[in-house]
This record gives C-alpha cells, structure tokens and sequence, in this order.
C-alpha cells in the first residue's frame, strides 16, 4: 500500500508551513492542537462544528480536493467528538430529557468525521471509521490494506482523528495516565514518573496500490493487546522475517515513548532488538499521548527529513530506506508500522 | 424586561446558542431576516431556535406554520415571546 499525499494538524507545526525546528511546549500539561484556518469548510457548516470534526475535515480536505476520485473514506479515531458528547448528555440531565439541540448530537458520534469529509466532498463511497482505541489508526489502514487487495485500481482517504476534551483528560488523569505537572526544562523522556502528557491532532493519508510518484509504502502492520514483553519481541521477530528484513535492515525506528516510566521497559526493549546502525527518533514531546498518536509517527515517516534534535540516538542526516514505527498505548496495545521509503518509481 | 431590553438578549442568545463566532449581536438589525439572505440561518438553526425559547422563556412552538410566521427576525421573535412568555 503506497501513500501519495499527507497532511497533518497537531500541536506542532505540521500544516501548510511545516515548521519542526520550532517546539510548541506543552501549556497545562497539554499539548493544543494548533488549529488552521479551515479554508475549504463553509462557515455555516464550520460554526457546528466540534473540534475533532473541525480538524478531521480541515486535514482530510485538502487531500479530496487533489484527488477528487477517490474510492472511499477510512477514519479511526477513539473517541471521536467526545466534547460534543459530553455536552449533549449533560443537556440530557440538564434539561431533564426535555427538549435537545440536535447539533450536539450530530458532531458527537466517532463516525461524523468520515461522515462530514464524505458530505462535503460529496464521496458517496466506502465510508467507515474505526473505533479500537489505541489500535484505531492501525485498523484503518488495515481495512485501507484489505480494501486495496479487493479493488487493486482503488484510492482511500485513511486518516485519524483525537481531540482532548475535558471528559477523557480528567479521566485519564484522575487514573494516572497524564502527569501532574512538566517541570520547565525537563525532557518529557527524563521524568522518572508514570504518565504522559495529553496530545490530540489528525493526521491524513491518500492511499493506494500505485507505486508511482508515491511518497511511502506502507509494507506491514502488526497489533496485539499483550502486558507481555517476550510475546512482543517475538512478534517483531516474525514480522522482520516476514518481509525478508533483518534488524540491521531498519533505518530508523520511530519510538512511541511517552515519558510513562511504567511503559518504559516495553520501548527499551523494542529498540535493543535493533543494532546500533538503526536511529531511534521520538515524537511525543510534539504530539502529546493520544490513542491514534501512531499516525503522526507515519506522518513523520512520509516527510523526506527529519530535524536532528528528534532524534534519541543515530542522527547521521541520510534519508531513512526502511521504517519501524513502534507505539503503545496503555501498556496494553502495541502496534508496528513498517514503512518503506526505496522502492522505486 | 422591555421590548428593547429583550431584543438585545435575544440577539446574544441567538450568537452565543448558534455559535456565530464571526458575528457580534450588536450586527445583527432588528428587522433583518434570520434566514435566507439575511443571516443566512438553515433548517436545523430553526430547531435550535425553538429549544431557545423554550428553554429560556418558557414558550413553545408546536405548530410548523406558527415558527415561519415567528422566526422571521427579532422583532417578530421578541414580540411573540411577549405575548406567550411563561419565565
């Protein structure tokens, strides 16, 4: 599965003008996505919209309007428009099942993002999204995977979408999974403390079978919900051997550590499988932690180079052929992206 | 609360319920229209309009063609929350 265009909104900035010399540190302990002007989004429709919809369609449009046959829409998100949600069920409460806004409700399921990008492109194809928490980003381009195996000639928007709302942050706080403050200074890496910082953004991809012009492969995609550590060595294993690769074959591994000392040993161990001809770059001191954050890690992946201060170890400056993209989510769900950036035109 | 005094309320109201972040309630006239060329609200504005009289001044639509004849603009709003108002 090949990637021919790319677009991404995060805390960073990683739309339009994208800039990663310069780091937009976390305020709160949260990493805001750094909105666009929504150029293609009328303001009658924009004004509704919550904002894991505002930015799903303000990355996911850009690439409608290059391509403007594509085949379908594929999101995973986890939470989708959580805020909305929350809104709409405390207007329950409020208004004692009385009478209710419909706007609300409309922005609040997971699936208006790939239902809006669909409207507004008036792509009247497959249409899904997938809702398997951490995993969601890594379901979607496996259904994009199968898609593409039944229909060869086929091209899918794939995109992923998480917002912060108050709803997932205090509950995710209040259950360790966020630190209670970010020392000035301090790397989000050298804690030594559970928790992570809070992330959100949307990151969007145009795949397809044609290799032509195309800017990544995506060669495999491998999850599993494990606490694990030998299962999940043993799962890279095969996946290296699966696609005729050696440790020693991997550029560049793109690691998913958070600043979460619980997790720590799970990315220690990832990156000791590979030699030290492999770099390892970082990148959640730049999204933040969110269920679907493995997406901007292939993000990063696409771009043709990478600044030297993301890199933990292996900078050498030399475009990166072969890509292992590993990220965890909870402790619990792992995934690994390979991706392939020398496979000819 | 005085005609007056209950337009600029409702002007508020309409901005802050609708989220029309780009507009401010003191643009929006008193006889300009809320559909169509004037504000430009649509079908499911109209609904959260109703939820806003309801809500806030205890009035109810309950027939179709009587919410045309009221959500004209706000002088015909504020008139008809006058007459039915219950809050």
């Amino acid at each position: 599965m090949y990637i021919h265009q790319h677009t991404c909104i995060s805390a960073q900035e990683t739309f339009e003008n994208i800039n990663l010399d310069i780091i937009h540190p976390p305020v709160g302990n949260k990493l805001v996505a750094k909105e666009p002007v929504y150029k293609g989004i009328p303001p009658g429709i924009l004004r509704r919209m919550g904002k894991a919809v505002r930015m799903g369609a303000g990355a996911g449009l850009p690439i409608i309007e290059n391509y403007r046959n594509i085949n379908g829409i594929i999101i995973g998100t986890a939470n989708g428009g959580m805020e909305d949600c929350i809104k709409f069920l405390n207007q329950i409460i409020d208004y004692e099942e009385g009478m209710l806004t419909p706007g609300n409700f409309v922005q609040s399921t997971p699936n208006a993002i790939a239902a809006q990008i669909g409207l507004m492109a008036t792509n009247k194809g497959y249409n899904i999204t997938h809702v398997h928490r951490g995993l969601s980003f890594e379901n979607a381009l496996l259904d994009a995977f199968m898609m593409l195996k039944t229909n060869p000639e086929a091209s899918y928007l794939v995109g992923t979408v998480d917002e912060i709302s108050a709803y997932n942050y205090n509950i995710d706080y209040l259950d360790g999974w966020y630190k209670s403050e970010l020392h000035p200074g301090l790397s989000l890496y050298d804690t030594g403390s559970p928790g992570s910082i809070a992330g959100e953004g949307a990151a969007m991809f145009l795949v397809s079978s044609n290799r032509k012009n195309a800017i990544a492969q995506i060669r495999d995609i491998q999850t599993i919900h494990t606490t694990d550590h030998a299962v999940l060595k043993e799962m890279l294993r095969e996946m290296l051997h699966k696609n005729a690769l050696h440790t020693g074959d991997i550029d560049l591994l793109i690691s998913g550590e958070n600043g979460d000392i619980r997790l720590l040993p799970y990315y220690t161990e990832v990156t000791r499988i590979f030699n030290n001809t492999t770099a390892v770059v970082r990148y959640k001191h730049l999204s933040g932690e969110f269920p679907t954050s493995s997406a901007i890690a292939t993000w990063l992946a696409c771009g043709s180079s990478l600044p030297a201060h993301l890199f933990q170890s292996g900078y050498t400056g030399a475009a990166a052929k072969n890509i292992m993209i590993y990220n965890n989510y909870k402790g619990l769900q792992h995934s690994f992206i390979l991706i392939g950036k020398s496979f000819g035109s | 609360m005085e005609k007056e005094q209950l337009k600029q309320q409702l002007k508020q109201q309409i901005v802050q319920f609708l989220n029309l972040t780009s507009i401010q309630p003191g643009d929006i006239k008193d006889d300009e229209p809320l559909f169509g060329e004037g504000l430009g609200l649509d079908s499911i504005d109209s609904i959260e309009l109703i939820v806003l009289l309801s809500r806030e001044y205890g009035v109810t639509i309950q027939d179709p063609k009587e919410g045309r004849k009221v959500l004209v603009d706000i002088n015909t709003m504020a008139d008809y929350i006058i007459a039915h108002k219950t809050k």
